[in-house]
């Protein structure tokens, strides 16, 4: 008896699709929730659990659908294509990583479903003119730009040496340094990649040491970026600036560490005590709920998915719809302002404004640009 | 010239760690003729350990080698007595396989225990140096590189002047010769890898000051252990200790000079060379 009538509520609830109060909007979501990543991916599945728990508040009730792409690109491909033909999801967002997001986009437009990426920073994630591609994050140029920029505020260096780690992200990243510095007139004097996790940097930094460049770019990630600086901190090497292009340079791990993370510059997506609408209470919800400090990944995170959602759920769940309610809207949240926009080869992208921010007496503070600024940049640098 | 004298003592200061895991690698093969793929991840239990007498119990690295020396030794008496000793006389592909899969127990089991969480242990002298007419030696390094002179220094007298050191060498030497003079060679084998282990586990101790600990982080260095050991001379302390410098100064001399992206690449000639021109190792003697 009962299954009749599930069977004929079920069948009432296909026929007329959005009258039903079973039929929520769906909403998809790829993570690193497992892997060598899963540390920053549990940033964004909390930020997402704050947008949903927010969401409900303003009375925007979505499914979410989670899956888990590991860091492989495969399983991403795989996870989207589930979410798009099985479960039916409105919107992705995510993946995380550069390599599955891009892996994730190319098929976006295929199966006509919205992807907001919150945080992968592969500029040729929005390159090749995807319609259903959007992201929320500044991609990987910027970080490397902003961070001349605000030394190009303070002083006119005339030289600069690059150490990074030899992987996608530090290649990519010192390239783009190394476009922007021609355009300033710095002179490189140094160029040398290391393999992730070696013991001993000394050498390398006795021999930047001797060529005196103004500036040091770094691009390492996690643990890294501790071992560079205390070796460079027991070697003596002294720049006008220590550069550090987010990842390893922007935890809470290398701030713990006074003696050598204090005046080294950063570049951010996001930090606590820049004054968009929000950011700070998002902060402090997400300290008290998670007992953790955030890292700009879930503030990301949660701002994907708050767009996402209400763009779902106010042309209820049709995707054409929602591809074009991204495409005109605009938003002001806990990101700043945000407006997907084609400009300088990018399409649907947020020219989203990146921070810098500099630890001064054992904190991140966001020193530029200035209109965002809590504190003055401290330059040079000393020990 | 400072770059050159940097790299120089840089690269002695490191190699002396290095030698020390490349010690303990070579006394296991002496004696019992297995490569202990486990090596690194002997290294790794040791760090975890100064890890843990460091924030619980405020115990400086340095200090809980005191500590760390023991545990080990006992650590590594009690995995010979119930796995190693098994499989000594067996095909050699089952004594890798054998000390692989242990290995793998010992970093899954850390991270189960300890998340893969990368642990950092910061101590006051962490990124000090002493300066010296221009030169930086870091100070952990130096500490580090006195204390692996002072064991090498003990473990070189033990072996040479003591009964039990001179049985060790014996059953290196000749294990059925050595059985039939009355060595028991089954607590010979006990106590070199007991001694093995302990010295991967006090290499570990010393670098944890100025690296970081995870639970993979043996594989890295079970390679290096292997390279120096074969440089070396497969069973020689002395073969050992001097793979161990030389692969710390070329690593050091070939970040300086050519790059620090190709000073694997230099590594690995220099041990490619070493092994056409002397099959059997710099201090090695071969054996048939």
């Amino acid at each position: 008896m009962f299954s009749r009538i599930g069977a004929v509520a079920l069948a009432l609830a296909l026929a007329i699709p959005g009258t039903s109060l079973a039929a929520k909007v769906k909403i998809g979501f790829i993570n690193t929730i497992t892997g060598a990543e899963a540390p920053i991916g549990e940033n964004l599945t909390n930020g997402v659990t704050l947008a949903l728990e927010d969401l409900k508040k303003t009375g925007v009730d979505v499914e979410l659908i989670k899956e888990d792409d590991t860091g492989k690109p495969e399983k991403a491909l795989s996870a989207f294509e589930k979410l798009a033909t099985r479960d039916n999801v409105a919107g992705v967002v995510g993946p995380y990583t550069s390599a599955c997001a891009n892996a994730v986009a190319s098929q976006a437009d295929r199966y006509k479903v919205p992807q907001l990426i919150p945080a992968a920073a592969k500029e040729e994630i929005t390159r090749k003119g995807h319609q259903f591609v959007f992201r929320l994050n500044a991609p990987a140029d910027v970080y490397s730009s902003v961070l001349m920029d605000v030394i190009m505020s303070l002083d006119k260096p005339k030289t600069i040496a690059y150490v990074y780690a030899n992987t996608d992200f530090g290649i990519s990243t010192v390239k783009t340094a190394q476009e922007y510095a021609k355009k300033l007139g710095i002179r490189e004097v140094a160029n040398e990649k290391y393999q992730k996790g070696a013991p001993d940097f000394r050498s390398t930094l006795t021999k930047i040491k001797t060529l005196n460049p103004d500036l040091v770019f770094m691009v390492s990630y996690e643990v890294d970026a501790i071992t560079l600086m205390r070796q460079s901190r027991e070697i003596g090497l002294t720049p006008k600036a220590f550069l550090g292009a987010g990842a390893g340079f922007t935890t809470a791990q290398f701030l713990a560490q006074k003696k050598i993370s204090n005046l080294v510059f950063s570049s951010t997506q996001w930090t606590e005590d820049v004054n968009w609408p929000g950011a700070r209470n998002f902060y402090n919800r997400y300290k008290a709920k998670f007992g953790k400090e955030p890292s700009y990944h879930a503030a990301c995170a949660y701002e994907a998915m708050m767009i996402m959602a209400e763009t779902a759920v106010k042309n209820h769940g049709d995707r054409e719809k929602t591809r074009a309610g991204l495409k005109s809207g605009h938003w002001n949240g806990i990101m700043g302002e945000v407006k997907f926009a084609d400009y300088a080869g990018y399409t649907n992208q947020n020219n989203h404004q990146m921070l810098v921010q500099q630890v001064q007496n054992g904190l991140y503070e966001t020193v530029y640009p200035a209109k965002f600024a809590t504190k003055k940049p401290i330059y040079p640098f000393k020990w | 010239m400072i770059l050159f004298l940097q790299s120089l003592i840089s690269g002695i200061l490191i190699g002396g760690v290095y030698a020390l895991i490349g010690i303990g690698l070579t006394i296991i093969f002496g004696v019992m003729r297995v490569i202990n793929f486990a090596h690194g991840d002997i290294m790794m239990v040791g760090m975890y350990m100064t890890y843990f007498l460091f924030t619980l119990f405020g115990i400086d690295p340095f200090v809980s080698v005191l500590i760390t020396i023991p545990m080990m030794f006992i650590f590594g008496g009690i995995m010979q007595k119930l796995f190693i000793n098994r499989i000594l006389g067996s095909l050699p592909q089952n004594q890798i396989l054998l000390t692989i899969g242990l290995g793998l127990i010992m970093s899954n089991s850390a991270m189960l225990a300890f998340t893969s969480d990368y642990k950092i242990l910061t101590t006051s002298y962490s990124s000090s140096s002493y300066r010296l007419a221009g030169l930086s030696i870091s100070k952990p390094l130096a500490i580090s590189f006195l204390i692996t002179v002072a064991i090498t220094a003990i473990l070189y007298w033990f072996l040479m002047r003591t009964d039990t050191g001179q049985a060790i060498r014996a059953t290196a030497q000749d294990r059925e010769a050595a059985q039939l003079m009355g060595i028991n060679v089954k607590r010979m084998s006990v106590l070199a890898f007991g001694i093995g282990s302990a010295m991967a586990g006090t290499a570990g101790a010393l670098i944890s000051p100025t690296y970081y600990i995870f639970p993979q982080v043996g594989s890295a260095f079970t390679l290096k252990a292997f390279v120096i050991t074969v440089l070396g001379g497969m069973g020689s302390i002395v073969g050992a200790t001097l793979g161990g410098v030389i692969i710390g100064v070329v690593e050091s001399m070939g970040a300086a000079y050519i790059s620090s992206d190709w000073k694997d690449v230099v590594v690995f000639t220099i041990f490619l060379l070493v092994l056409l021109i002397k099959p059997s190792g710099l201090m090695g003697t071969s054996r048939t």
